[in-house]
């Protein structure tokens, strides 16, 4: 009796949420052919600018309120940190050798992580985040809680968003011919400077509602929580087919369906029963990503990338 | 010496004998085809232009022979042997190859750029580099000794000690002839080598190529210089919108009417293969 | 004033100094400043002895006035060397005008730090005798004479406060005559003995302010030396004496325990141990990093590798296997299954794209502290005792040789830690001999044109996957060696030491970072990049909170400032001596130019 309904249901709310991260790997990835390292600390952080805004509102304000001011201190905190970093430190290195670039990411990443850490008032341990009203529901046997709802709808309503944004707005279409040929982009009157800020603006601000995701479901936030999360995030960006923004999307779903059934069905395989507990599931998952990219380098969704002579 | 392989000077084949056989090679991306049923022969000895105009493939075709691609249909030997469609091991085969937009190692000096280019005729693997035994000694200095000759021979050896990035243009040119010769191939493929030249360098390039030539070592040159491909080859190839309208020697292609309409500019309906990606790169 | 490139300042129209001063009036400003700077330090520059160091007697530097001292001295020579004192000429052949400036201000600036510590940590300014003041102002009286000084190197051009103080640039030095060969020994080893000084001052300074006045000298004087044309004359000398400067180094090196002979020597060669255990871990990962090009995220995994290998055969109790090998064997042993584990890794992620390298070695770092973890007897069969990690790791004995106890050699006692630090130095001659010679050979160049090109790499006969999978397996044994000394040096080792970042080395961060910020594809890059890291965070333990802070931001100014890191790549320049003088063959015309990319 392994409660599958339900262990499929976590592994789909926590894939949304790697889901949502990784659209921002994914989208800057696409244009800059940048490992952003230092995302997973922009999605820290949008969580923090949310906690900020709900301390400020004073208790008692209504979480139907507080949520979509907390929606917004995240995203603003996540995009302007976000572009703050592109202006001063990647886009220095626009033409640098492809190592600059990663290191400075590492050591962005790094500075935001201990900023928090240092800085935020009580943030050397974790601290507690607000919850939702309502619940537990069940559904056919099924717990859900009212935080998982608040995902469901947060990614389902993201990815319908960036799907009309890329595809309909002017910018949407600068920012798929930037990423495919950004020279011949350039020349074709686009600014490219500001399709790659609002590639990385927009990648924030899915990080920061999926900061915000996090917090309500798991209660709390930590300085470092974006460092594990956003490694699986890219890891999910990946699995999907990097540069792939509905790839990212699918990732996100697989790698949090395999965290969670792997940390029960291993117990299944003869010989295996000492694999399965929750501390092994992170090697599960990277264990899928170094097969897919044995298997299938260019992820579920991805496009082969032609060797460049 | 060390393990030379049958593709150097000393034991090259009788001249006039078959040394690159490409028979109806085809290359799709997707549903563009970007080489269509070509076939080219290259004798030894020969210097065969390919010309064609812009985004007639003829890098792509360049990429199928040096195993970069692989043909989608069609066969490609060398002496014989069907080539392994894996870059270094063509290399290791005897053929070498220049880019059109060159590609050296900038960071590193013109001497070591050769020696690279002597990498598939030494063997020491990295205990004897790390022991540093007699033999690993004689090989280090014969190859020196032998990318010295090839820059003098090129005429770079007073550069051997710059890097390859401070090179003027034309010389970083002449630096990829002699790092690909380093290589002993029998048959040297060149990619465009006079683009971005002048009169006088594109005559000296002649001159090169020529000597190349003297040495034993076939060329395979891709141009669009008319009159610098009729000087040089023995025969020519024109390939256009993906497919070989005509081959033969000078005077047969350029009397040839279709070579004529293909540049000059008879209605050029579509474009074919403008987007393979090697032609913009 | 359009042309810059002036290789004898004194041809053209020298820019102008900054303060404007009549020449002779600036040496004598310069030469006051610089004595009474250098006078003061004899004075008392406080009342209270609670200041560290004891500053508070006449006629006995303590600690920081030291530093103050030197200071002085240093800006008086090279303002006589620019005065052209006989003998003295040679010293600066990139000019000494600007080495002047730098000097005083780092006399200053150093000065100045030592004030402004007594005020703030006594409370307030009135803490300082006129001694103090008299430090303070004569050391910024030098500054404003050198600023007087005609100028000399290349400057920016404009009238931007800036480009007024900049010292100039260093001009491109004529080639330089040879020295008599003894004489050029002589400075070889003269240069050794003064790097080993100022490394034992440096890992001696007993209180965080020494140590940070310390740094502030060492590296306007590092600086100035730079600019003076010092330097590069010292490594075309240490070039031609490639043999004798490096086995000479590891002389230095060795000799460093006995030079510590305070209360601290043990702390001390325990510091000395663990950044040789740093530094060639970090010059295995520069083999990855700073040849092939690869990055690796989780390298500190493969140093645990070669420890947890290590201990798990040392015979500690509580652990899987109840054996013990002898240490040879323990150390070959780590070095294999660390570079199996390299190869297991790199396999399959080395065909794919290079960024996807970045994010599998993280990952396998974070795996590698979670399986270890894990493998406890509850979340997995018990091998490495879990979080709790193996303890009681037993000392060495070779041939006898108890690593554990101290010995006595003549008049000087040699402990534990200075035992393990004269193994390790073995280890890293060994590690650096493998790079040095791997980096200069056919496979070292395969690994550059790799990291330059590598589809050209390709097109050149280099198999492209099989020779970064050596580069990644090399260095993963490199780590591994050095972690099966880690581990009997520390006694014990845990899963935690094994992070991505943390405030203690080694981490994989710290590592990349001492690769980068030291110099990618150097040999000396790494171990100044590990021994700057180790010196700061063990010296500086005020600023232990911020540390991770401080380092992350200095990676971000590394690379957008100076991403060749302290030591610039001159890999050609070695490969083209040893053209000369190895194969005997006539080399070609040294026109040389290092790559500052």
């Amino acid at each position: 009796m392994h409660e599958l309904p339900q262990n499929l249901v976590n592994g789909l709310l926590l894939g949304a949420t790697y889901g949502l991260i990784a659209v921002g790997y994914t989208i800057v990835y696409g244009i800059v052919q940048l490992i952003n390292f230092a995302h997973g600390e922009i999605f820290m952080t949008g969580a923090f600018g949310a906690l900020s805004v709900y301390l400020g509102l004073g208790s008692g304000t209504s979480m139907w309120i507080a949520i979509p001011l907390m929606l917004l201190g995240a995203i603003v905190t996540s995009t302007v940190i976000a572009v703050l970093t592109e202006r001063l430190a990647y886009r220095p290195l626009r033409n640098a050798p492809r190592l600059a670039p990663l290191i400075t990411a590492i050591g962005v990443s790094i500075t935001l992580q201990q900023l928090v850490w240092g800085f935020y008032p009580s943030a050397k341990s974790p601290r507690v985040f607000p919850s939702l009203p309502g619940g537990p529901f069940h559904v056919g046997g099924v717990l859900i809680q009212s935080a998982d709802i608040f995902v469901v709808v947060a990614a389902v309503l993201s990815t319908l968003f960036l799907a009309y944004f890329v595809r309909t707005t002017r910018t949407g279409r600068a920012m798929q011919a930037t990423a495919q040929d950004p020279d011949t982009a350039k020349l074709m009157g686009i600014n490219t400077d500001r399709v790659i800020v609002i590639a990385f603006a927009l990648g924030a601000g899915f990080a920061g509602i999926a900061g915000v995701a996090w917090g309500l479901r798991y209660g709390e936030i930590k300085f470092d929580m974006g460092f594990l999360t956003g490694l699986y995030a890219f890891t999910a960006a990946v699995l999907g087919g990097i540069g792939n923004i509905y790839g990212a999307m699918l990732g996100g779903l697989v790698l949090g369906l395999v965290q969670n059934l792997t940390a029960i069905y291993i117990a299944d395989i003869p010989g295996m029963s000492q694999f399965s507990s929750q501390s092994w599931s992170s090697v599960w998952a990277f264990v899928i990503l170094i097969l897919v990219l044995m298997v299938r380098p260019q992820g579920l969704l991805g496009e082969r990338v032609a060797d460049r002579a | 010496m060390t393990d030379t392989t049958t593709a150097t000077v000393d034991n090259a084949p009788a001249p006039g004998t078959p040394l690159l056989q490409a028979s109806n090679v085809v290359m799709r991306f997707g549903g563009l085809t970007a080489v269509n049923d070509v076939s080219l022969t290259v004798n030894t000895g020969e210097i065969i232009g390919l010309i064609g105009p812009n985004g007639a493939g003829k890098t792509t075709f360049f990429n199928c022979l040096t195993g970069l691609y692989v043909p989608t249909e069609g066969t490609v030997t060398y002496k014989g042997a069907t080539l392994p469609p894996k870059p270094h091991k063509v290399t290791q085969a005897g053929m070498a190859r220049t880019f059109q937009n060159i590609r050296l190692f900038h960071n590193m000096t013109v001497l070591e750029n050769v020696l690279v280019g002597r990498h598939t005729r030494t063997k020491e693997g990295l205990i004897s580099a790390i022991l540093r035994g007699p033999g690993y000694r004689r090989e280090e200095a014969d190859s020196r000794a032998k990318a010295m000759e090839y820059l003098d021979f090129v005429g770079l050896a007073n550069k051997a000690g710059t890097l390859a990035r401070n090179l003027p243009y034309g010389e970083q040119r002449k630096l990829e002839v002699a790092r690909a010769l380093a290589s002993e191939p029998g048959l040297l493929l060149l990619d465009e080598p006079t683009a971005g030249m002048n009169p006088q360098e594109t005559r000296a390039t002649e001159e090169l190529v020529f000597a190349v030539r003297d040495r034993g070592i076939a060329v395979l040159v891709i141009e669009h210089d008319m009159r610098f491909i009729f000087n040089l080859c023995d025969r020519v190839a024109v390939l256009v919108q993906g497919q070989k309208l005509v081959e033969g020697d000078a005077a047969t292609v350029q009397g040839d009417e279709r070579v004529v309409a293909a540049y000059l500019g008879t209605p050029y309906e579509g474009n074919a293969d403008s987007t393979t990606p090697e032609e913009n790169q | 004033m359009t042309d810059t490139l002036q290789i004898r300042p004194e041809a053209a129209a020298a820019p102008k100094p900054a303060i404007p001063l009549p020449t002779a009036a600036a040496r004598a400003v310069t030469a006051a400043g610089a004595v009474l700077t250098a006078a003061s330090a004899f004075l008392s520059w406080t009342y209270s002895s609670q200041f560290p160091g004891d500053l508070t007697l006449s006629g006995y530097p303590g600690g920081l006035q030291w530093i103050t001292f030197t200071g002085g001295l240093l800006t008086l020579v090279y303002l006589l060397v620019g005065y052209g004192t006989p003998g003295l000429r040679g010293l600066a052949p990139g000019g000494a005008e600007g080495t002047t400036v730098i000097l005083a201000v780092g006399a200053a600036a150093s000065t100045w730090f030592t004030l402004i510590a007594i005020s703030v940590e006594l409370g307030g300014l009135a803490n300082l005798t006129t001694g103090g003041w008299v430090a303070g102002i004569a050391s910024l009286l030098a500054v404003v004479g050198a600023l007087g000084l005609p100028r000399d190197g290349q400057h920016p051009q404009g009238h931007r406060l800036g480009a007024l103080l900049y010292p100039g640039k260093r001009p491109e030095l004529a080639p330089a005559k040879r020295l008599a060969p003894a004489f050029e020994v002589g400075i070889v080893l003269l240069t050794l003995a003064a790097a080993l000084g100022v490394f034992a001052y440096g890992v001696d300074t007993s209180y965080a302010e020494l140590f940070a006045g310390f740094l502030i000298l060492a590296g306007f004087a590092a600086w100035a030396l730079n600019r003076s044309g010092d330097f590069a004359r010292l490594g075309e000398i240490m070039q031609r004496h490639r043999v004798l400067a490096t086995v000479g180094a590891f002389v230095a090196a060795g000799l460093f325990p006995f030079t510590q002979t305070s209360s601290n020597a043990e702390a001390n060669a325990n510091l000395g141990v663990s950044i040789l255990i740093f530094a060639a871990t970090a010059l295995g990962l520069n083999i990855v990093v700073g040849l092939a090009g690869l990055l690796d995220l989780g390298y500190v995994a493969f140093l645990g590798v070669g420890a947890y290998t290590a201990a798990l055969v040392s015979g500690a109790a509580g652990t899987a296997f109840n054996v013990q090998f002898p240490f040879w064997a323990a150390a070959l042993l780590g070095a294999v299954v660390s570079g199996i584990f390299g190869v297991l890794l790199g396999a399959p992620t080395l065909r794919v794209r290079g960024d996807y390298l970045a994010i599998v070695t993280l990952g396998f770092g974070e795996i590698f502290r979670i399986v270890v973890q894990n493998l406890d007897g509850t979340s997995g069969p018990n091998v490495t005792n879990g979080a709790i990690g193996i303890s009681n790791v037993p000392d060495l004995n070779i041939f006898g040789f108890d690593f554990g106890s101290a010995h006595s050699f003549g008049p000087f006692d040699i402990g534990r830690f200075a035992n393990y630090f004269e193994l390790m130095l073995i280890f890293t001659a060994i590690i650096v001999l493998v790079f040095a010679r791997s980096a200069n050979s056919r496979i070292g160049r395969a690994w550059v044109a790799i990291r330059e090109d590598e589809t050209a790499a390709t097109a050149m006969g280099i198999n492209g996957f099989r020779f970064k999978l050596l580069a990644f397996a090399l260095g993963a044994t490199l780590a591994g060696l050095a972690g099966t000394v880690f581990v009997h040096v520390n006694y014990s080792i845990v899963p935690d030491t094994f992070q991505f970042a943390g405030p203690t080395p080694p981490n994989s961060a710290f590592l990349l970072a001492a690769v980068v910020i030291g110099g990618m594809g150097t040999v000396s890059g790494p171990l100044v990049g590990a021994s700057l890291f180790f010196l700061l965070q063990a010296k500086l333990s005020f600023l232990h909170d911020y540390q991770l802070l401080l380092f992350g931001i200095t990676l971000i100014l590394f690379m957008r400032f100076r991403p060749e890191g302290i030591i610039p790549n001159r890999r050609r320049q070695l490969e083209f001596h040893e053209s000369q003088t190895e194969d005997g063959q006539e080399g070609p015309t040294p026109e040389l130019r290092t790559a500052e990319a």
